[in-house]
């Protein structure tokens, strides 16, 4: 388990993040503070820049400025040997993002591979992790997302809600210090959400670290240690689940939560 | 009446054939694949240089590139054989085909696999290896049973240079039999069994592959 | 190099001779083995399966044999039959027949793949058997088979090169009777690669400007 609960340094700092689309601002502004064994959950209307927050915290889009600090560190820049910050290189960021796990909306499996082949490919190439400990580990991560059956099966024969399980236990598969989940569920049939939340539900209470932008409140409010709500690329509140699902203090938050009742 | 001097000897024109094809396919296709990542990296000069030398090629007739191997390179200075000529001809050849089919289907890659594969750390080297080009091969496979189909189709233009391929020998037997029909006859359907059997192969490949993996 | 070129050059009337005999046989091929491809896509769609066996048959039979043992066929198996041939006659049965069977085969693809909606539709405005063909599904084939049927187009190009053997004078008969006179190999076959190059890609361009006017159509 590779969380140290409150040692005080939070996990992921985001900081003052702005990021631009041509005139577009999809990010204005943006902190977020994720500490140690916590579920951050992102939400708010579409558009609202949620998708783009993570993204930039796995350096898949970068920001226009702000800092992004992953366990004290700065990502994406680095100290040269002048002491300077300087941009880093691609090995670098491909480093951090093996140590920031994504769970994508649309799962992203890897077709030609099976679950086991989606879970172990990256551990055991870009981790250079032994092959048969990447192994072991890979049938326990399958079992606990309840797939130990479907392990030899590609994604074209797997449901939706399966494929994303496999997606989380190929996430948690590079032990990262924090897991993103970008919409999980908002690709799936209804009846299928409710095994991905499931799981999902499991890793909260588990202790991982997550920042899960979504749409389901009702996960939002049992799992979240704070949600923050987000529109037009701004971050309007925050709080704990109980304070902001039951007293919202900003009139947008407010309207927003009226869809939900 | 069956004349089996006759049908050993077209066999053997056919082991020619299918030699030489096969050979040119195993330098082609691989060749044809270091072509379009040139393109695809856009690696500077080189890929202008190498999407030039794909157009000249694929508008060039197998015929005319075979003579001009054939007597082109020896007024270089080089001497080369038949064989040799042939089996640079049809390599050639195929490998701007191959090129393309290579391209087509590395260019056309999904966003959301690459964004997956980098958002796990993978590099762009990594990424390539592990996740694009094993799709991009198996979509490959029927394109390239296809090229293969033609390759054979076009395989002929080696007998003009001399190969004593199935239609060389065909021509042969007819020439010094007086009778064309048997040895023609034969060819063609020794051909139609070869195209039919790689057309057959390719269909059961595509539907494979479709039932394995989906559409790649 | 150059004056190997220069050369070669001198020979241009030859050249020329060549170029022309090959798009004069392309051409006429194509016009005549489309007319023909359209006659022959209706047994290969008929309901009848003898019918369509048959037409099947002949089709994938013409389509697996390579293009210069049929020329060789026509221009050695006929007379030996009693059809006796001028090459030129030759050539051109063996291009169109090849072809025909191709054109076929691509229109047949366009139709198998068209909306069901296009042939009820004319069928309810009361247009029937070639009434039906030429005035609403032909068209519609054309269209939506363009390209195909373009790079049909220039493999018949490439293909005519093959007719060398039987004594065609065409492109590349000529630019190897040059090569042969003057021993300029290497500058003569790039001249033809030239040639064919700019043949090719006239198709091409060709293709892409029809297909570009059709989108303007489909997209109204």
């Amino acid at each position: 388990m590779p969380d140290d609960k409150k040692n005080g340094t939070p996990v992921l700092q985001v900081r003052n993040l702005v990021k631009s689309f041509g005139d577009l601002r999809v990010l204005d502004n943006v902190s977020v503070t994720v500490d140690a064994g916590e579920t951050v959950c992102v939400v708010g209307p579409s558009g609202s820049g949620k998708s783009t927050l993570l993204r930039c915290i796995n350096l898949l889009e970068w920001p226009d400025s702000g800092e992004i600090i992953l366990r004290g560190e700065r990502i994406g820049f680095r100290k040269n040997n002048r002491s300077r910050e300087v941009r880093m290189n691609d090995s670098e960021m491909a480093h951090i993002r093996t140590r920031v796990g994504m769970v994508f909306q649309q799962f992203n499996l890897w077709p030609h591979l099976t679950a086991f082949g989606n879970v172990t490919v990256s551990p055991i190439h870009v981790l250079k992790r032994p092959k048969q400990e990447v192994e072991a580990e890979a049938d326990a991560l399958l079992e606990k997302v309840g797939l130990e059956d479907k392990r030899d099966e590609y994604p074209i024969r797997l449901s939706g809600g399966q494929q994303q399980r496999v997606a989380i236990a190929r996430a948690l598969a590079m032990h990262p210090d924090v897991l993103l989940f970008d919409e999980p569920t908002s690709s799936l049939d209804p009846e299928l959400v409710g095994e991905v939340l499931a799981v999902m539900k499991g890793l909260a209470d588990e202790g991982r670290t997550m920042v899960v932008v979504t749409h389901e409140m009702g996960f939002a409010r049992e799992a979240a240690g704070h949600v923050v709500f987000m529109d037009g690329g701004k971050v309007i509140e925050t709080g704990s689940p109980e304070e902001f699902f039951s007293n919202p203090k900003t009139g947008r938050a407010q309207q927003f939560l009226e869809r939900y009742r | 009446m069956v004349d089996w001097g006759i049908i050993a000897n077209l066999l053997g024109g056919a082991v020619t054939t299918l030699w030489i094809s096969s050979v040119s396919i195993a330098v082609g296709a691989p060749l044809g694949l270091m072509l379009a990542m040139t393109r695809v990296w856009r690696v500077p000069v080189l890929s202008q240089a190498v999407a030039v030398f794909v157009s000249i090629i694929r508008a060039t007739p197998v015929i005319t590139l075979a003579l001009f191997v054939f007597f082109g390179i020896p007024a270089m200075g080089l001497t080369l054989s038949p064989t040799v000529a042939a089996l640079i001809t049809l390599s050639v050849n195929t490998s701007a085909f191959h090129a393309e089919i290579w391209r087509a289907s590395i260019m056309d890659f999904p966003q959301n696999q690459s964004e997956a594969a980098s958002a796990f750390g993978m590099t762009r080297l990594q990424a390539f290896r592990l996740i694009v080009l094993p799709q991009a091969w198996r979509a490959s496979l029927p394109p390239m049973v296809n090229e293969m189909t033609f390759l054979i189709k076009s395989s002929p233009a080696i007998a003009v240079i001399g190969v004593v391929d199935l239609t060389r020998t065909a021509s042969r037997i007819a020439a010094y039999t007086y009778d064309p029909l048997p040895p023609y006859i034969s060819a063609a359907i020794i051909y139609a069994v070869v195209v039919f059997s790689l057309v057959r192969a390719q269909r059961v490949i595509e539907r494979m592959i479709v039932r394995r993996y989906g559409v790649l | 190099m150059i004056d190997h070129f220069v050369r070669a050059l001198t020979q241009w009337p030859l050249f020329l001779d060549g170029f022309f005999n090959t798009v004069w046989l392309c051409v006429f091929t194509a016009v005549v083995s489309l007319f023909l491809a359209m006659l022959l896509v209706v047994p290969l769609m008929s309901r009848l399966l003898p019918v369509r066996a048959t037409a099947r048959l002949v089709v994938d039979s013409v389509r697996s044999v390579p293009f210069l043992l049929l020329a060789y066929m026509a221009y050695y198996c006929l007379p030996a039959i009693g059809i006796s041939l001028s090459s030129w006659a030759a050539a051109l049965i063996t291009l169109i027949v090849y072809n025909t069977a191709y054109f076929a085969e691509i229109l047949r693809g366009a139709w198998s793949h068209l909306p069901p909606q296009q042939e009820e539709g004319g069928r309810a405005f009361g247009f029937t058997g070639i009434k039906l063909f030429v005035h609403i599904i032909g068209p519609q084939l054309f269209i939506a088979a363009g390209p195909v049927l373009g790079n049909q187009l220039i493999q018949v190009i490439k293909d005519s090169a093959f007719l060398m053997v039987i004594t065609i004078p065409e492109l590349t008969f000529r630019v190897n009777q040059v090569q042969s006179i003057l021993f300029v190999p290497f500058e003569t076959f790039i001249i033809a690669g030239c040639l064919y190059w700019v043949l090719c890609n006239s198709v091409e361009w060709m293709v892409r400007r029809l297909d570009q006017m059709a989108e303007l159509r489909r997209a109204r």
